[in-house]
């Protein structure tokens, strides 16, 4: 008999393809709307200042103007500044603290999480009753002492938020990791072989990254609001530099004849905080699509 | 005596659209059942059975995902495939179901009684209902929640109560899938004797040829949305005309399969498995698959280690080692106790009693046991997974490393971020075989394994989540003996599995057993899968292993009550 290579014998089977369709795709046509939206607000916060004709802390005209006066497109406030400058620089002021804000509470939170849902034991509890400490205060009561404590400007604003933010990570990500890890095919890895480390690097961690960006990009939205609540009360960037949250506050006191001052920056910070809301959903379907 | 149609279907087509793709579940499917028949629809996963089982229930969802054709008529009255509000007048009066998991279609904050209740319209009617279906203390039984009772009486009071309303027609949809294999036959026995009594048509999916045979009146056979064959069970099960029901008839494993050959029809990827063996073994395998179709493909013929594992292991000459003394996996009375705090209490459940057993060079033993016998505890300190509370566990045979499992899910014991390559060569490196190989090496090594069970250099870059639930099962098994381990465990490994796609994993299970001289350790509660595998049989209860048995003679010689529920459970 002939012995014949096993090449030509071989009849194997092939994994189907690609999906040609990406993880975009796998979007409705409203999930990709949202994500327009985040592309237009962040583009708009970052340029939309340097494009305004008018100083956002200088007056420019007449004080109190309507909106869709000539040269001032959305009216002026109180001093005469122009309002649509204000609130793009207003904008862009409260997406960069938000967006700083929940990328070091994430990273925090998700590092004292992963150790603690990973190791277990003592140094599971020990983690996780500090977190609890932090839980356990109201967390604008914490950030208003600590944004009074160091000073009231936007900094100390963000660390106070910061401060409150993190342990809500730390919860999230040790249980997911916890959840992770007892995963059948992390049981296989260390049925592998793999141990340690390496095991949760490369079979928990991508399992949890996913809810984490979610969460995250959720959060932008609500660490907005809570920023903006911070300067209303009085707590954040200080007067004239455009604030969201401060300027609503001070335009309450001009509310009945001239409501647009308060109105107008409320209006962006809902704008702000649902259009990465609405983000958040699609980005959870295209995370989901990729494979976790 | 010609009983009425009770349900017609002509010319059914369902196409669901998903983001952008469109499939085709049922295509053309005209079928009728009268008054006291039962008519199985048996197929694999994807045939389309379920989304009929669906139609006509009248639950395809009219939310623009589903588009169907064709005619739905029941009792007299015509329907749409896709629901709609004349269907509130049918759904859960003339047509009712039992689906597969009882806990799950159940309402959990409800008593059995207030259930029943609703249709009986009395306690004394509700206690009738049960006892029809053959609960004891039924009085008893109204009172309790669904999460108080067993899996088999669960399934019971969803027989009772899809009975209560004198449905015309039942649908059954893999009504004992989800239960304990030794309760599976009560139930079934149950089912049959209640719908007898009720008179109503039957409508039984189920993707088991006994248990349709067991049941039904008359089988459709369906394939990719098609009904490739109809007709008496009797006729359909004894001369299958079809090539596809020949296939699947096959496929089926009993008490007395052939154990010293493979099962099944000759099928591509495992024939291209068992050339490559022989060609490592610079054998000719031009014949195997002729040899396998006239049935005198023997396992004795893989005998022997393949050349390239080999070569790889250094260990070819181990073959030569006839009188190993030394075990492959020796459990020394093992203790297991699981802690658990019950108000407030320690409670202490010892799911493993000082268990001894020994798996010898070559050797593949078998582990039967109902849930909850220990026998997946077991399984797991084989694996080193979990620690026992006492005694020990030596996998230091004399060929192989360690240990090695094989899940009952392939797909979710597969990362699915990492690529095959990435996962077969995990296990390489953290092994002594592959300590000092190169990246090329073991990529070399993976890809040859990846031959020997059948598929592709391209699955190196593949995903998981890409491959379907057969080639997951392979790239499982290719991790495991990509180093071949002393023991290769098995758990379940084919009870997720489609018939024709179960008996290729045990062909080639039991092919690299062969070739590879591995010794196995065989989970599962299915006999005729472990008789199949396996040279011995210990039947697990309470923690204890308590009974031995042969595997040839298995159904004469077992001897245990659940042993011999297990031999029931498997329908011929």
């Amino acid at each position: 008999m002939l012995y014949s290579p096993k090449r030509t014998l071989k009849r194997l089977e092939r994994p189907t393809p690609d999906r040609p369709d990406g993880a975009w795709s796998a979007l409705g046509v409203g999930e990709k709307l949202s994500l327009v939206a985040v592309a237009v607000t962040v583009l708009v916060a970052l340029v939309g200042p340097a494009l305004m004709p008018y100083s956002a802390i200088i007056p420019s005209g007449e004080q109190l103007l309507p909106p869709l006066s000539p040269g001032h497109v959305l009216g002026t406030d109180v001093l005469g500044m122009d309002m649509a400058t204000r609130l793009v620089a207003g904008m862009q002021r409260s997406l960069f603290a938000a967006v700083v804000v929940t990328l070091i509470s994430a990273a925090i939170g998700t590092l004292i999480g992963v150790v603690a849902g990973f190791k277990g034991g003592w140094l599971d509890s020990a983690l996780m009753r500090f977190t609890d400490l932090f839980l356990a205060f109201p967390a604008m009561i914490i950030a208003m002492a600590i944004a009074a404590a160091i000073g009231q400007s936007l900094g100390s604003a963000m660390v106070g938020i910061i401060v409150v933010w993190w342990p809500l990570y730390a919860r999230l990500v040790r249980g997911e990791v916890r959840r992770a890890a007892a995963l059948p095919h992390v049981q296989a890895a260390r049925v592998a072989g793999v141990g340690g480390w390496k095991l949760l690097w490369r079979h928990v961690v991508p399992a949890v990254t996913p809810t984490v960006v979610v969460t995250a990009s959720l959060d932008i939205g609500a660490v907005v609001m809570t920023l903006a609540a911070l300067s209303f009360i009085g707590l954040g960037t200080p007067a004239p530099a455009p604030e969201l949250g401060r300027m609503a506050s001070d335009g309450m006191k001009y509310f009945l004849n001239a409501w647009w001052v308060a109105v107008l920056p409320s209006l962006a910070i809902g704008l702000l905080a649902f259009v990465f809301n609405y983000a958040g959903d699609a980005l959870r379907v295209m995370l989901r699509r990729t494979g976790v | 005596m010609a009983e009425p149609i009770v349900l017609t279907v002509s010319d059914l087509t369902v196409t669901y659209r998903g983001r952008g793709r469109v499939v085709t579940a049922v295509q053309d499917v005209s079928l009728s059942i009268a008054a006291g028949r039962c008519l199985g629809l048996v197929g694999e996963s994807g045939s389309g059975k379920s989304t009929i089982g669906a139609a006509v229930q009248g639950i395809i969802a009219a939310d623009g995902s589903a588009h169907a054709t064709g005619r739905i008529s029941i009792a007299g009255r015509d329907l749409t495939p896709i629901t709609d509000p004349a269907w509130a007048q049918v759904r859960g009066r003339d047509v009712t179901s039992v689906f597969q998991d009882p806990m799950r279609s159940l309402d959990p904050t409800m008593t059995i009684g207030r259930m029943l209740n609703r249709y009986t319209g009395s306690a004394e009617a509700s206690v009738a209902a049960l006892e029809r279906v053959q609960i004891r203390r039924a009085g008893e039984v109204l009172k309790k929640y669904p999460h108080q009772l067993s899996g088999g009486m669960r399934q019971r009071v969803m027989i009772a109560l899809a009975l209560a309303p004198q449905p015309r027609l039942l649908v059954a949809d893999e009504p004992t899938t989800a239960l304990d294999v030794s309760v599976q036959a009560e139930v079934l026995s149950v089912l049959r004797e209640s719908i007898e009594g009720a008179g109503c048509a039957v409508l039984f999916v189920t993707h088991d040829l006994g248990v349709a045979r067991h049941m039904c009146d008359d089988i459709a056979v369906m394939k990719d949305g098609l009904v490739v064959e109809t007709g008496a069970a009797d006729d359909v099960i004894a001369r299958p005309e079809d090539a596809y029901t020949q296939r699947l008839m096959a496929s089926r494993i009993t008490l007395t399969t052939d154990r010293m050959r493979p099962v099944g029809a000759p099928e591509p990827a495992v024939v291209a498995s068992m050339r490559d063996v022989l060609a490592d073994q610079g054998r000719p395998g031009d014949d195997v698959a002729d040899a396998w179709g006239a049935g005198d493909l023997e396992w004795e013929r893989f005998m022997g280690r393949t050349a390239a594992v080999g070569a790889a292991t250094g260990l070819s000459d181990v073959r030569l080692v006839e009188h190993v003394t030394r075990p492959s996996l020796a459990v020394n009375e093992v203790d297991k106790t699981y802690w658990s705090r019950v108000k407030g209490r320690k409670v202490g459940n010892h799911v493993l009693k000082n268990v001894s057993f020994e798996i010898g060079y070559r050797e593949a033993v078998a582990l039967v046991g109902e849930s909850g016998s220990g026998k997946s505890t077991l399984l797991r300190i084989a694996a080193g997974i979990e620690n026992p509370d006492s005694g020990s566990v030596d996998s230091q045979g004399v060929a192989g490393e360690g240990t090695q499992v094989i899940f009952q899910d392939a797909g979710a014991s597969l990362t699915p971020w990492r690529t095959v390559e990435e996962l077969l060569r995990e296990r390489i490196e953290h092994t002594t075989t592959g300590a000092g190989m190169s990246r090329a090496q073991m990529r070399a090594l993976a890809l040859s394994t990846l031959e020997l069970v059948g598929l592709d250099e391209s699955v190196l870059a593949a995903r998981p989540t890409q491959l379907s639930g057969g080639q997951q099962q392979r790239v499982a098994i290719a991790r495991a003996v990509v180093v071949p381990p002393s023991v290769l465990l098995c758990d379940e490994p084919t009870s997720a599995l489609d018939v024709s796609v179960a008996c290729s994993v045990l062909n080639l299970i039991n092919l690299l057993r062969h070739s590879l001289g591995i010794s196995v350790m065989f989970v599962t509660h299915d006999l005729a899968a472990a008789r199949l595998i396996a040279d011995r049989v210990l039947v697990m209860t309470g923690g204890e292993i308590v009974e031995t048995v042969g595997a040839e003679r298995l159904a004469q010689d077992i001897t245990t009550d659940y042993g011999r529920r297990l031999v029931d459970a498997v329908l011929a």
